[in-house]
């Protein structure tokens, strides 16, 4: 079976600070993976440099056995790649429901706008709501969920979801991770998932890779890696300074 | 009661052609956070365009109009692809500011110099595109050309309205405007994107031009005025702002008229200047901007 995505060899840095080197990723279709690590080790260059928001300087990544790195964001969106970007992306002054609409601003995607947003107003209540509203208004839970709503609004060979949690009030994740569970159930393609730490992920991950310093450094089920004496003591040590 | 009305019909003509001039700038700076320089140029081009169809060639003025917007449509295009596109990504963006500031500047002065090497120093006139004078009240007056004016400016400005917010593209443009890289993730093409937005705006002056060639001439530096006009009407409407360009445009032209009627021509500029330093003194963001957002 051929991987929905692969990343080989992969070297992404910002001028002379190397931010990933030599990064290995198999995702298989369907399948949600879940990165953690720490921040400021490379998580969101990860997800940009395979959406193509940044360009690698070494290495692979294949959708479905076909490179796209070297493509521009645009094409790479073309070929199936959903991001959901952090601290939402989203359009400030633009109203809840356009940026949904923006979701869906591929041609192909675009004539089935009505159907996509009616579907994501069916999931996300809260969503719906607020379609009127200009997306500055919200809160940042709301913000997420809009941002998640965006996501749902083109079909995704990959949907890349950059840590949904970040600085929100665990109420907020909580509605938040109701959402990328609908979001998972809604696609049939792979989910990378990118988070600090273990505390959500749980009935989300398939599987778990952790990284650190730029490559990955672990993987497992989260059963293994939660019950593993090192991941626990840098991850659920987090856990406990955080909360 | 006479003085109203011609204060009114004066500076709702006036409004209407500073705001088409204007509300490119506008729509440039608020997606690609470039102070259009090149745009004097474009209405250069127009009152040329204008000159050509009409003065030399007797055709319909529809024609002329359609010639100055693709002529401009295509000259700004390729501005954006000569003095933009190259520096997008490269200059960080206080210095991509500045940069572009200049790089459009040169070609606006490059394109002038072209006029004037191919068309020569001599002022040509351009007839204008409608003839006749509508009597509004009591001795106040105004040529259809004029009414023809105001009325083509508020369709163009309102079409550009309607296609930022109601089509596919035009969410596009505001979309860039405010994020960049989300823009991206969706799959907007921003390098085909920027050099028609800057087609677009180009070819809303290079129609106004066509209906100021009518005013003044077609000159080598017939865009120098408006280009300097428009700049002030961005600014003080608040740079990025369209509702703003349109207040402003229409507060200048309202302004303009009253001092023309009341007070006389030779205090119009001085009068005109000095309010709008008292306005931007305490208001400097102009009437509707606010610092560094994304305002589309």
């Amino acid at each position: 079976m051929t991987a929905a995505l692969a990343v080989q060899g992969l070297r992404a840095d910002y001028g002379r600070t190397i931010v990933i080197h030599d990064l290995e990723l198999i995702v298989e279709p369907g399948q949600t993976a879940v990165v953690i690590g720490p921040n400021g080790h490379g998580k969101t260059t990860l997800l940009r440099a395979i959406s193509g928001l940044v360009k690698p300087s070494a290495g692979r990544v294949t959708l479905d056995g076909r490179e796209v790195s070297g493509l521009n964001a645009e094409a790479i969106a073309r070929r199936g790649v959903v991001h959901i970007l952090q601290g939402d992306g989203l359009f400030p002054e633009m109203t809840v429901e356009e940026n949904l609409e923006m979701g869906a601003f591929l041609r192909m995607s675009w004539r089935a706008r009505r159907d996509a947003l009616a579907r994501v107003y069916n999931q996300l209540p809260v969503v719906h709501e607020k379609r009127a509203q200009k997306a500055r208004t919200l809160s940042g839970g709301e913000r997420r969920l809009v941002g998640i709503g965006r996501g749902m609004m083109r079909p995704a060979r990959v949907l890349l979801v950059d840590e949904p949690s970040l600085g929100l009030a665990p109420v907020a994740i909580a509605a938040v991770y109701d959402a990328i569970r609908a979001l998972r159930a809604d696609s049939d393609g792979a989910i990378i998932l990118v988070e600090e730490n273990f505390s959500h992920i749980e009935q989300v991950a398939d599987v778990v890779h952790v990284l650190e310093a730029g490559a990955i450094v672990r993987s497992g089920s989260y059963q293994e890696l939660s019950e593993d004496r090192t991941v626990r003591e840098t991850y659920l040590g987090l856990l406990e300074e955080s909360v | 009661m006479t003085d109203v009305v011609a204060i009114i019909v004066n500076g709702l003509v006036y409004g209407s052609i500073y705001g088409l001039v204007a509300i490119g700038m506008t729509l440039i700076y608020g997606t690609l956070r470039i102070l259009d320089m090149s745009q004097g140029s474009m209405v250069m081009i127009g009152g040329y365009a204008g000159w050509w169809a009409l003065s030399t060639h007797g055709f319909n003025p529809l024609v002329a109009l359609l010639v100055a917007f693709v002529l401009t449509f295509v000259a700004g295009t390729l501005t954006e692809l000569v003095s933009v596109q190259p520096l997008i990504g490269r200059a960080k963006s206080g210095d991509f500011e500045m940069v572009t500031f200049i790089t459009t500047f040169a070609v606006g002065i490059v394109l002038a110099n072209l006029a004037l090497q191919h068309f020569g120093a001599l002022q040509q006139n351009v007839p204008p595109i409608v003839g006749g004078v509508l009597h509004v009240y009591r001795g106040v007056s105004i040529t259809y050309h004029e009414l023809t004016m105001a009325v083509i400016s508020v369709l163009l400005m309102a079409g550009l309205g309607l296609v930022l917010a109601r089509t596919r593209w035009g969410l596009a443009i505001r979309a860039v405007a405010q994020d960049l890289d989300a823009s991206r993730s969706l799959g907007v093409p921003v390098t085909r994107l920027y050099p028609i937005t800057m087609g677009f705006a180009s070819a809303l002056a290079g129609v106004g031009g066509v209906f100021l060639g009518a005013l003044y001439f077609a000159s080598p530096t017939a865009g120098d005025l408006p280009l300097l006009e428009a700049l002030i009407v961005v600014v003080l409407g608040g740079l990025g702002s369209l509702s703003g360009t349109l207040y402003a445009a229409y507060l200048v032209g309202l302004m303009q008229a009253f001092c023309e009627v009341k007070i006389g021509t030779t205090w119009t500029f001085p009068i005109l200047y000095a309010a709008i330093v008292v306005i931007l003194v305490f208001r400097p963001y102009g009437l509707k901007g606010s610092p560094s957002e994304a305002r589309l």
